[in-house]
């Protein structure tokens, strides 16, 4: 064995290499005040280990990169530790090394013949900072994309080279961005950032160790580095893991928000931009910083101030020679400290107190589980990706079509008056329509003509208005039983999903207030009613608010079949069958509409 | 300037005092060092591992056609198995998996025989040849033939075993549906893909 080890040793050296390396003299003694560039070390190691299993899984392109996030974070064993200690270990990495380069400057460690030991730490400081941001996009879910689509478009703002250096970044002309940028990010992060660490971290300790070897000899007393400094660096690399895995396992180890948070994929439609987009905690005092100046100076806080204040820490060795100098050195590095912890909690602050700001985020968790929930019912996720589980789910796309086509004129609001409110309420209120809740309050002379009917239209005190408040007020019992009978009858026709219990168990109500409301009530004077009355004076009532009668009613409210020429101000939003694309809304967009006025969607 | 803190004092004098001091500190350096990057890569060696634990999909019978499709006299038609295909995150719906020769066999009690078309020796497409008589199966690669029940005809097949028979229902009176399986290539007995 011994001779193996002779021969190896003959022909590599790394006998001696290893006793250069253990017994490097560290001037002044081992100290706890000297873990940090070890520790910085151990935190970059662990995202290399980390970071290389992450890649195995990761799959750069707009249909996979969430999905494979997603795979990882949910259907691989440990997949979502691993993601987890990634994520917050380069939280710590930046933390260690901001906390070394403040101590080379406190300690005035950054002067001759220091210069490039500072340097190389501040290039690591630069690195870890990049890591975060070309890491961040990786996960392609919502706050990733809006965040990176903001930052990247500041580099528009550089004169010259700005647009250039945008489609760069980008990997195409933008404004959107997906399959070209993805692998770029990736590839910068990894080959660039990622192995430009290492080596300006190995730089480092070469040049940290030729300083050190110049004081040593000056130096009263001296350590070896192993195991004397080693074993502290070690204790302190373990702490650091030990506080990650604490985050990592702060939601717990079993669940849908196991680890570190992913969002909902990323949307590229600007309409579903996540507007509760924030950057990471490290960039959160520059991102309040550039609120500081309008708009059309945004190159100052973004790259002027910081640029200039970055040449004057570059220039910091130079500076501290003289002791005045030094104060300096240090007060600036104090200032600019403060002002981001104090810029950075005076923008969390301001968040927390944000109502608007509250919704978006509650709004993107919700989206984050239900996307989740999809992926259940499908079993998977198809080809178009994730995100068209969401586009194609009444429940998320229901409100976003009915804010933006229905709410000018339609509330849709319960009871208690929370929901979607209209900018100018004109029209019937359309929760739970064709309920037996919604046509018992049609049907009560009370409330007809208030403005969750036909208040606000020109059906006010119109003939339906007019015979619901002559003929339906004042009733005794039994005339009370028989319109819930013809409630129950007409509002079996939407065949509603929450109400099939019901309807099921009324089956014989439901087909005496069929026979009530064509013979005793004369509803089928005016309305159709299956084989009864006749199209042409109101609505017809077979089928009403059924799936099919909703569509036809979005479509065009003023066919034959429903308002006619009586049809007060509601647009057709798919007058021409035949002719898909001069219709304001498409067949699939008026189903998921349809679907969620009616409450049909998935739930788990 | 110097560093602001207590600092050891010098171990040249000490060190030779104090080998079970320096012991300790190389055990405690050596144990925290190897659980702080040690941890993080079992993790991703677990994850790593994972298709360890994945099983593949297979075993349910699949309507594959109807017994008029196929020819009287015998002669093997090919056709795609479609089912979802998984692959990882996605779900693909309704994708050929596999394809699988049937063949009438004239008999009453099996009216259908299903063949693989891979070939058992080293994952060739088998292919159907007419000839004079009532045709056979030959794989491309290696040569090897094989009847039309799937029986190796060489004296010296480079197939370890004959071509692989896939179980058969009939439904309905004339549906067919096969219980569709791969079976491990290059052994001599047939063994299910699991």
């Amino acid at each position: 064995m011994k001779a193996i080890l002779d021969w190896f040793d003959h022909r590599t050296g790394l006998s001696a290499a290893w006793r250069r390396w253990a017994d490097h003299r560290i001037p002044g003694g081992a100290c706890w005040c000297k873990v940090w560039p070890g520790a910085v070390a151990f935190a970059f190691l662990v995202q290399a280990i980390t970071g290389f299993f992450l890649w195995v899984h990761y799959s750069p392109s707009d249909q996979s990169a969430w999905e494979s996030v997603y795979f990882l974070q949910h259907h691989v064993a440990g997949g979502w530790l691993l993601r987890a200690v990634h994520h917050y270990s380069a939280q710590m990495l930046l933390v260690l090394v901001g906390i070394y380069v403040t101590q080379l400057i406190v300690t005035g460690a950054y002067r001759a013949p220091r210069e490039l030991v500072f340097w190389t730490a501040l290039l690591m400081g630069m690195l870890s900072l990049a890591l975060l941001l070309t890491g961040d996009l990786l996960a392609w879910d919502q706050n990733s994309y809006a965040g990176t689509h903001v930052r990247v478009g500041f580099l528009k703002l550089l004169p010259w080279v700005g647009d250039a250096l945008f489609k760069i970044a980008i990997g195409g002309p933008g404004p959107a961005f997906g399959h070209l940028a993805l692998p770029r990010f990736l590839a910068l992060h990894v080959g660039v950032f990622a192995v430009g660490f290492l080596v300006v971290l190995l730089l480092h300790g070469v040049l940290a160790r030729r300083a050190d070897a110049a004081e040593a000899e000056q130096a009263e007393h001296t350590a070896p580095f192993w195991p004397d400094q080693a074993v502290r660096v070690a204790v302190a690399a373990l702490l650091v893991l030990i506080i990650v895995v604490a985050l990592a396992l702060q939601h717990g180890v079993s669940g849908d928000h196991v680890g570190a948070a992913l969002g909902s994929p990323a949307d590229l439609d600007p309409a579903n931009r996540y507007a509760g987009a924030r950057p990471e905690w490290a960039f959160r005092g520059l991102y309040a910083f550039s609120e500081l100046f309008p708009g059309e100076w945004a190159i100052l806080p973004i790259f002027v101030i910081p640029g200039l204040i970055g040449c004057i820490v570059l220039a910091m060795p130079f500076v501290g020679r003289i002791r005045a100098g030094h104060y300096f050195n240090v007060a600036l590095t104090a200032v600019v400290l403060v002002g981001i912890v104090a810029l950075s909690l005076q923008s969390l602050a301001k968040d927390r107190n944000s109502a608007e700001h509250q919704a978006a985020v509650d709004e993107e968790r919700r989206q984050a589980d239900r996307v989740l929930h999809l992926i259940r019912a499908a079993d998977g996720i198809p080809a178009e990706g994730a995100l068209s589980l969401l586009r194609g789910d009444p429940s998320t796309q229901g409100p976003r079509l009915f804010r933006q086509y229905c709410a000018s004129c339609h509330d849709h609001t319960n009871g208690a008056g929370t929901g979607i409110k209209a900018e100018e309420s004109s029209a019937p209120n359309l929760h739970a329509y064709a309920s037996r809740e919604w046509l018992a309050g049609l049907l009560d002379g009370e409330q007809i003509n208030t403005p969750q009917y036909f208040g606000n239209t020109a059906l006010r005190n119109g003939t339906m208005a007019s015979f619901v408040e002559e003929s339906l007020s004042d009733l005794d019992d039994d005339e009370k039983e028989d319109l819930a009978k013809i409630v129950m009858a007409v509002s079996a026709e939407a065949r509603l999903k929450p109400q099939r219990k019901l309807d099921a168990g009324n089956a014989e109500q439901i087909r005496h207030g069929r026979a009530l409301l064509a013979d005793d009530y004369g509803c089928t004077s005016c309305h159709k009613f299956h084989d009864k009355g006749q199209l042409g004076d109101a609505p017809d009532l077979t089928g009403y608010g059924s799936r099919q009668w909703l569509i036809g009613v979005i479509a065009n409210p003023a066919q034959t079949r429903f308002y006619g020429e009586r049809n007060d101000r509601m647009p057709a939003y798919a007058e021409s069958p035949d002719d898909p694309a001069a219709n304001t809304l498409s067949a699939q967009d008026i189903g998921l509409l349809v679907d969620w006025l009616r409450g049909e969607w998935y739930e788990e | 300037m110097e560093a602001p803190c207590k600092t050891t004092s010098s171990p040249d004098k000490s060190s030779a005092a104090e080998p079970r001091r320096g012991f300790l500190a190389k055990a405690v350096a050596l144990a925290c060092g190897g659980v702080t990057l040690l941890a993080p890569a079992a993790v991703g060696v677990v994850a790593f591992l994972n298709p360890l634990r994945q099983k593949s999909l297979s075993g349910g019978f699949l309507k594959i056609t109807t017994l008029p499709v196929l020819p009287e006299d015998g002669a093997p038609r090919r056709f795609s198995v479609i089912a979802d295909r998984v692959d990882a995150w996605n779900r693909y719906a309704r994708q050929p998996i596999g394809s699988i020769f049937l063949r009438r066999t004239g008999e009453n009690d099996r009216p259908v025989e299903a063949l693989q078309v891979i070939c058992p020796h080293a994952g060739c497409t088998i292919e159907y040849q007419k000839t004079a008589q009532r045709g056979k199966f030959v794989c491309p690669c290696h040569v090897a033939n094989f009847d039309l029940s799937g029986k190796r005809t060489d004296k010296k097949s480079p197939s370890p075993r004959d071509m692989d028979t896939l179980e058969v229902e009939m439904r309905n009176n004339t549906e067919v549906w096969v219980k569709f399986e791969n079976f491990r290539t290059g052994a001599a007995k047939k063994i299910a893909e699991a």
